[in-house]
């Protein structure tokens, strides 16, 4: 017994040995005086032989080397006295290099962010009826080239048009003519005013094309959150106008005020609350705007037909195809990952390497938020709801959007997490209580989670988040309400009373005066028909021919 | 209805703006935003909504 315990106590011993050495303290850094390097220094790096390179590489050791490095002043045959490679053309390089990883980052995002557009469309197209899959789908699918062409006449100007330098795209100086007035004593940016076609104003510039089409494919998600809510019974053409006055006025403006150098973005340093309104990758700006909005469109043309009894008891209307709407979610998740993390606009500098912070918030967020719906439909309906599972994930995913640069691990499960019973209750209340028809639950994903992931950032920010020393031009890192700072929390909910208070009534006004004008809603005869025939001229699905037909008057 | 219902939503807003002027204090300031938040969401489900609701097909 006792040489077993010894032979244990030995074992033991022999396998705690590497951790305790591995718990040592490092030995100190050498204390050896910095090598200064000279431009001789860099004329001795060898490039690789020519012969060894005539023989390809297979191991890649030799592609990429100080021959690759731009020269300004090349010594050549002809200039045999010139200067060659030298310090300067090796700091030139670097900030290229950073300029060149922080572009090709910024637009690989941008591209997954288009591809959300996708997602968009077979969610929505699922979750509606087979007689309107093409008028679904083909409003998702324009709404990319309506929102497009808004944006890039007026709403990108208005938007960008007074942001200023942007550190991690090159600090190009064009875009700086923001529309001021004066308020309680202080600048309140209103609208930017340069970059009209993206050529007005010294536009024509490599680093506004690149924040131009970062920012195209994130007007165009909030453009596409309004079509799932309108679904089913919109009139097309109404959808254009509408489409294009948010996406050249609605939604530039409010992201002006948040991300252009607006006055929302300058709350902290203008009336000392916190780093001013926060919003990483666009809660508020984004979904929230497209959620308020769509409430807006959806109470001025009301519910579908049959939606309601007489007693305002709603009725289930399922969609058609489940299949599509999850892996319409899985999409949404994947681009999502552009969303997020593409919003540090870069992967070099200035904190940019939190970006793998921001991909692990936004994962485990929309875990949590598919968790908090498919638990709660369990708990209360008796059924784990797969199309409820489904906009939980979302619904994780849009309230992470704002927070998942200045956030930890656990608050992003805590809050996607809320957010998952969240929208569930919230799709409760918008049928039960206001009686307003959303048959893909926008309003709720987007909206209500839209503002729930705003007022995060005012709760869970930890002060851990440091992009280059301030965030609004204060200094510190953003700091919520649970870490010691409830001026964020306030900076947050002023955001809050914007987007409800603002931003839903000029879009109400907007798309009253399109309903005056244009009509936003399709005839009883078309809507019950469907809205493939009388207003795409085609079915999606030819086959369900005679079954379309049967359902109409 | 609809009228009266955009203009508390407005309201809303213009409390909660107007709360930078009129309040130094972040407790103060939070107060008259929640109260500006609370009159706009009141203007919406209660005045606007409802303006909607009364006419709405189904109870026909």
């Amino acid at each position: 017994m006792k040489k077993r315990t010894l032979a244990i106590g030995l074992i033991l011993t022999l396998r705690l040995v590497p951790f305790v050495a591995a718990q040592t303290p490092a030995a100190p850094a050498s204390t050896a005086a910095p090598v200064a390097i000279t431009d001789a220094d860099l004329k001795a790096i060898p490039a690789p032989d020519a012969k060894a390179r005539a023989q390809g590489d297979p191991d890649g050791s030799l592609t990429g080397n100080v021959s690759d490095i731009t020269v300004a002043d090349p010594i050549t045959d002809k200039t045999p006295k010139a200067k060659g490679l030298t310090i300067g053309d090796m700091a030139n390089q670097i900030g290229q290099n950073k300029i060149a990883v922080n572009f090709v980052w910024t637009l690989v995002c941008g591209f997954l962010v288009m591809f959300m557009q996708a997602g968009f469309a077979v969610v929505e197209t699922g979750l509606c009826r087979v007689k309107n899959a093409n008028h679904t789908m083909m409003m998702n699918f324009m709404v990319y080239g309506v929102g497009m062409l808004a944006y890039w006449l007026i709403g990108f100007a208005i938007q960008e048009g007074g942001v200023g330098a942007v550190a991690n795209l090159g600090n190009s100086p064009v875009l700086s003519r923001e529309f001021v007035v004066t308020l309680f004593g202080k600048s309140f940016g209103l609208w930017g005013q340069g970059g009209y076609f993206l050529t007005h104003g010294g536009a024509y510039d490599i680093f506004v094309m690149v924040l131009f089409l970062f920012q195209m494919v994130f007007m165009d998600t909030a453009l596409t959150i309004v079509t799932g809510a309108a679904a089913e019974r919109w009139k097309y053409a109404a959808f254009v106008v509408s489409s294009f006055v948010m996406g050249a006025f609605t939604y530039p403006l409010f992201a002006n005020w948040a991300w252009g150098g607006g006055w929302l973005a300058n709350l902290g340093v203008n009336f000392g609350l916190g780093h001013g309104y926060a919003d990483f990758a666009g809660s508020g700006v984004v979904h929230a705007v497209g959620g308020v909005t769509a409430l807006a469109v959806s109470m001025i043309i009301g519910p579908r037909i049959g939606k309601f009894t007489r007693d305002g008891k709603p009725l289930a209307m399922p969609g058609h195809d489940l299949l599509i709407v999850l892996t319409g979610c899985f999409i949404l998740a994947f681009g999502w990952f552009g969303f997020n993390p593409g919003s540090t606009l870069g992967a070099s500098g200035n904190g940019a390497l939190r970006i793998g912070s921001i991909a692990a918030n936004t994962m485990l967020a929309g875990m949590a938020g598919s968790f908090g719906a498919m638990l709660y439909m369990w708990l209360r309906y008796g059924k784990p709801d797969a199309s409820m599972t489904g906009n939980g994930l979302l619904a994780g995913l849009v309230a992470i959007t704002a927070p998942s640069g200045f956030v930890n691990t656990v608050s992003s499960c805590i809050l996607g997490l809320i957010a998952g019973v969240l929208v569930c209750l919230s799709v409760e209340f918008v049928e039960k209580v206001m009686k307003v028809d959303d048959p893909v639950g926008a309003i709720s994903v987007h909206g209500t989670n839209g503002i729930w992931g705003v007022i995060c950032v005012g709760l869970f920010s930890d002060g851990k988040s440091n992009y280059g020393g301030s965030w609004n031009g204060v200094n510190g890192n953003v700091t919520g309400l649970f870490y010691g700072d409830p001026g964020q929390l306030v900076a947050q909910l002023f955001g809050v009373a914007t987007l409800i208070g603002f931003v839903f009534a000029f879009s109400f006004v907007v798309n009253f005066l399109i309903d005056v004008v244009v009509g936003q809603r399709s005839g009883a005869r078309v809507e019950l028909e469907g809205l493939d025939l009388p207003e795409m001229g085609a079915l999606c699905y030819p086959e369900f021919e005679v079954r379309a037909a049967s359902v109409g008057v | 209805m609809i009228i009266t219902g955009l203009a508390i939503v407005l309201l809303g807003f213009l409390i909660s703006l107007a709360s930078l002027g009129i309040a130094s204090g972040v407790g103060a300031r939070l107060t008259l935003v929640l109260v500006g938040i609370a009159v706009s969401l009141t203007g919406i489900i209660g005045v606007l909504n409802r303006a909607y609701l009364s006419k709405a097909p189904w109870r026909k």
